[in-house]
Parts: C-alpha cells; sequence; structure tokens
C-alpha cells in the first residue's frame, strides 16, 4: 500500500497550551485509523490541521506526496481531503438530493457522472426513501449518514470523520462501522476517525493510536493498545 | 433509519420541481398580463409602471445577493444611480455610435467591474455579514458625495439630464423611446429577461452554491469551492443589473441626480425586498413594484403619514412573515417557501 497521508512533527500552540506536540503520522491508501484519547489530547485539533481548518505552529503534512501545509481548506479538499465536522455540518433547509449534489459539484465531473454518484451514495447511506426530505427534518444519525454521504458524493480520497457515531442508537453505530469497513475495504478509502465508543472502535479492527496532552502515546491494534499499562492509566482506566 | 422519522418526513417532502414550474408559470402570466396592458390602460400609469418595474429589477439585484447568497447590500442604490449617470454622460459626451448602447455596455461593465473589484478585495479576507454591509453602505455614501464634489461634469446638486434616447436596429426605422408605450415596451422585456435569466442561474451549478453558500458557506469551503470567487461573482452580477435598471431609469425619467445612490434610496431596496420576500425573485420584483406603487398612492392621499403606513407595513411582514409575503403565500398554497425552508 502506498503512502497517503504523512504528518512530521506537527505541532499547534495555542498561547500557552500544546495542543499538538510534535505528531509524526503516517496513513496508507485504504487505510482505517482510529485516534482516540481522552478529553483534551488533541484529538480535533490534529484532524483540523489535517483539513486546513487550523495552521500548525510548527510541522509540516504531505498528502500524495505533495506537501499542503500552506494550502487552504478548499485546495486541500479539491485534492481530496474531505472532514465530517463533530456536529453534521449539512445544509439543514436543502433537501438530501440537494445537499448531495452540491456536494457532487465540488468536483469537476459530468452531470452523467454526478447523477450516477449521488445514486450510488444514496444506497449505500440509506437515504434513498429520503432523497426530497430536508436534512433538518432527518433523525440525527442520518444527519450524520448524509454528511458522511456528501464526502462521498465529493470524491474524497481521505475522510477526517469526527466522531461519527456521536448520538447514534446501538443499532446506527453498528451500521456505521460496517459501512466505514466497506468504503475502505471496497472503495478504497482512507479514513481517520475520532471516537470515543470503545466497542465501535473494538469491532472496527483498525489500528489505534492514543493522543494524549497533544502527544502520540502509543500506535498499535485495539488489543495492544487496550493492554498498554500507559494507555490504561490515562485514558482507558478513567472510563 | 427509523420508521417514524420516515413517515414524519413523507408529509414534509417538497414536491420542488412542481414549485418551480408553479412560480414560472406565475411569472409568465404576470408578464403576459404586464404585456398586454397598454392595450387597455393609458396615461399616467403606463408612464410610471416602467419606472417600477426598474425598481423591481434592482430589487432582484438585491435578492439574488441577500436572498440566495445571503450577503445583504445597503449600496445597491450607488450601482443604481451610476447606471443612470452613465446614460447621461454618454449623451453628454456625444460618443461615437448610438449613445444609448454605448451607455447601456458601459453601465453593465462599471456595475460588474466596481462590485467585482470591491467583492474580490473584501470577501477574499473574509469580510462578512455586518462588515459587509457597512462597507456597501459606505460605498452608497461615496458615490453620492462624489456626484455632489464632480459638479462640472455631473451637474452636483442640479442633477443631469439623460435624454430619451431612440434605438436603432441596423434595419428598419428608428425607435424613438419618448413614448410611453414605446419605452414602457422596451423595459418590460428586459426585466422579464432579467428575471427568467436569473431563474435559469438558480437552477444551475453556479445558483446551487450560492444558496450552499447562504445556508452553511463553511460547509462549501470544506467540499472543495474557493467560495470568495462564488461570492464575487454574485456581487459582480448583481452590480451588473442594478447598474444596468439604473441606466434604464434615467433614460425613463430624463433626469438623474445625487439622491439616487443615497443611503435612504439603498434602504428603500432593502425594504422592497424584504417585503416580497427575499428567498423569492418574483416576490423581490413585486416587493418593489408593490411598495413603490402604494407609496406613491399614499404620498397623494396622506402626504403626512405615508412613511409612517409603509413603516408599519414593513414590521408587519417583518415580523408576521418570515420570508415575507412571497413566503406567506408559498405556505398558503401547501408549498413551503423557496427552497425548501422555513428561517
Amino acid at each position: 500500500m502506498s503512502e497517503l497521508l504523512r504528518t512530521e512533527a506537527l505541532t499547534k500552540r495555542f498561547r500557552g497550551l500544546v495542543a499538538n506536540d510534535n505528531v509524526d503520522f503516517t496513513l496508507d491508501a485504504g487505510a482505517v485509523r482510529c485516534v482516540i484519547g481522552p478529553n483534551g489530547a488533541g484529538k480535533t485539533t490534529f484532524i483540523s490541521m489535517i483539513s486546513g481548518h487550523l495552521t500548525p505552529t510548527a510541522g509540516r503534512l504531505w498528502f500524495k506526496g505533495r506537501e499542503i501545509t500552506a494550502l487552504s481548506v478548499a485546495r486541500r479538499a479539491k485534492m481530496g481531503i474531505a472532514r465530517k465536522f463533530q456536529t453534521p455540518s449539512v445544509f439543514d433547509r436543502l433537501t438530501v438530493d440537494d445537499n448531495l449534489e452540491l456536494a457532487a459539484l465540488g468536483k469537476p465531473v459530468s452531470a452523467s457522472e454526478r447523477r450516477a454518484s449521488i445514486e450510488e451514495v444514496l444506497e449505500i447511506t440509506r437515504l434513498r426513501d429520503v432523497r426530497r426530505v430536508v436534512a433538518s427534518a432527518l433523525s440525527h444519525g442520518q444527519r450524520q449518514w448524509l454528511e458522511v454521504g456528501m464526502l462521498l458524493a465529493n470524491r474524497a480520497e481521505l475522510l477526517l470523520l469526527d466522531e461519527p457515531t456521536a448520538g447514534m442508537t446501538a443499532e446506527e453505530t453498528s451500521a456505521t462501522g460496517e459501512l466505514i469497513r466497506m468504503l475502505a475495504d471496497s472503495r478504497n478509502l482512507s479514513i481517520i476517525i475520532i471516537e470515543h465508543d470503545i466497542n465501535f472502535i473494538r469491532d472496527l479492527k483498525a489500528p489505534v493510536t492514543v493522543l494524549h496532552l497533544g502527544r502520540v502515546l502509543v500506535n498499535g491494534s485495539f488489543e495492544e493498545v487496550a493492554e498498554n499499562e500507559q494507555v490504561r492509566n490515562v485514558y482507558l482506566g478513567h472510563e | 433509519m427509523s420508521e417514524k422519522t420516515t413517515t414524519a418526513s413523507a408529509a414534509m417532502r417538497l414536491p420542488a420541481s412542481m414549485r418551480l414550474y408553479s412560480e414560472t408559470t406565475v411569472a409568465v402570466v404576470i408578464f403576459v398580463l404586464l404585456a398586454a396592458l397598454p392595450l387597455l390602460v393609458s396615461g399616467y400609469s403606463i408612464y410610471i409602471l416602467p419606472q417600477y418595474l426598474l425598481y423591481g429589477m434592482l430589487a432582484m439585484s438585491l435578492g439574488i445577493l441577500w436572498g440566495f447568497t445571503g450577503i445583504l447590500s445597503f449600496g445597491q442604490a450607488a450601482f443604481f444611480a451610476l447606471g443612470a449617470y452613465a446614460m447621461g454622460l454618454a449623451a453628454k459626451w456625444g460618443v461615437t455610435g448610438n449613445p444609448a448602447y454605448v451607455g447601456l455596455l458601459a453601465s453593465l461593465v462599471v456595475g460588474a467591474g466596481l462590485a467585482a473589484v470591491v467583492g474580490y478585495f473584501l470577501f477574499s479576507v473574509g469580510v462578512r455579514d455586518v462588515y459587509f454591509v457597512l462597507v456597501t453602505l459606505a460605498l452608497s455614501i461615496m458615490v453620492e458625495q462624489i456626484t455632489v464634489s464632480q459638479s462640472q461634469i455631473t451637474g452636483g446638486y442640479n442633477g443631469m439630464f439623460v435624454p430619451r434616447f431612440s434605438l436603432s436596429f441596423g434595419v428598419g426605422p428608428e425607435l424613438d423611446l419618448s413614448s410611453d408605450a414605446a419605452i414602457y415596451y422596451v423595459i418590460l422585456p428586459v426585466v422579464a429577461a432579467v428575471y427568467f435569466l436569473l431563474r435559469w442561474l438558480l437552477k444551475c451549478p453556479m445558483g446551487k452554491v450560492l444558496v450552499g453558500i447562504r445556508e452553511n458557506e463553511d460547509r462549501v469551503i470544506s467540499l472543495g469551492f474557493n467560495t470568495s470567487l462564488f461570492k464575487t461573482a454574485a456581487f459582480a452580477l448583481s452590480g451588473a443589473i442594478a447598474c444596468l435598471a439604473g441606466a434604464l431609469y434615467g433614460v425613463h425619467a430624463n433626469f438623474v441626480s445625487p439622491s439616487l445612490a443615497g443611503v435612504l434610496f439603498s434602504t428603500e431596496v432593502v425594504v422592497w425586498v424584504a417585503i416580497g420576500g427575499r428567498e423569492s425573485l418574483l416576490g423581490a420584483l413585486f416587493g418593489a413594484v408593490g411598495v413603490s406603487a402604494l407609496s406613491n398612492y399614499l404620498t397623494a392621499v396622506i402626504p403626512e403619514y405615508w412613511q409612517l403606513v409603509v413603516g408599519i407595513i414593513f414590521v408587519v411582514v417583518i415580523v408576521g412573515f418570515k420570508g415575507g409575503l412571497a413566503g406567506a403565500i408559498g405556505r398558503a398554497f401547501g408549498g413551503e417557501a423557496r427552497n425548501g425552508g422555513r428561517e
């Protein structure tokens, strides 16, 4: 597998607070990675620097072999980095169809290709029955899926999912896990997930990166991480 | 995902194509009726109606910006006045070719150009919301002041004469616009064309991106769009339309003066659009026509209180009908306000 994303000594300081401290991170194409850590560990700061919503104080990033440290959010999105926000960020007053179409318009493809990809996304996200419903009338879980669907319609290659299962029922959470696995396995998408739901992370069977006080504490499989003494102290021990 | 929300939202399903179709039908019927009007009535109504329609065109220029892109401008009058001055100067300077066409072209270039330059510098550094409003307010004041101070060119407070040109079409006789019916039949198709052009634009990808910016600009940026370019384009289009409306207004009124650029008139435009319904072009258009006609009537009947009456209507519509009269009508006929939404 080829390397898709790399960060080198990525650091973000907010006045006195060091939110991210020398984070070195690599992700291959088609790989899934869970980023976990207690509140304030710097998880959202980390993906905000990948998406371009925050500028690093120091350090550099590469995406598909190209340095993106200085690129804007829109430029990175054009290159294929798409972000799902912690609270679903969709177009509330537009229909599901219009939401997806607008997302699809972000990349230069023909109108027929666009329509085809919207149909496909409606299928994957199980939103076909509500395609003409305005986003504000959807359930919380459906809104989360709509936002993921928008990233797909936008032809993203790297999905940054900030707490994708927040507010979901157990059933919806497990369906989300299956969706993420499918996107990585059969569509070769790379996915970085921030999550708090330990069961969800375990079921995902993806490598885990633990952040603590802005630093990478440990990388490894869920089992390795779960048994790590340091991790138990800082994170799992407080569950 | 859950059964309950699916059925609940089925009731909210919006037959979007049907509603668009019906607004287009309403628009076509109104424009056809307006086209037939001079056959039925004559005199003052036919003289004054083109003026109201140009106010309506000015209101649509704000509608596309405020109602569909989410950018409020208090500078529309500045563009309107610049268009009228462009026509006056084209006649005064005796430019080569038909000065009417030169003036109209100049108004489009000036309107789009000024808005593009101002918009680009503001939007690319992230000027938004109320800060943008303040800059457009200043734009109105600046244009008004410049037209006052450059009196050797503009005539200052005395204003400037704008002739009713004759239009030549290459073949056939020239069309003399001095008759009310002639200029009516020039202005009405232009206003209708602008309306349908904007409706078409809103169905294009660009229009969808603009609505997206109105709804959630950060999301649009995160999908890879350079929103400052789209906003600049919307402002340039708005400026061009406002300027063109002003150019025709100058010809129709035979006159332009600095107050046409002023903040007071700019504010009136915002009031028309708010009353008519900012998320409907037809609402903006006939908000302007209706409020100006009513104001005109009231100045004759109750000269001391007409502004109070218009003010009360404004407050009632803002408080009582979100989405203006167009939004209220839309809801009354079963659908929701345009673009499927309540506030």
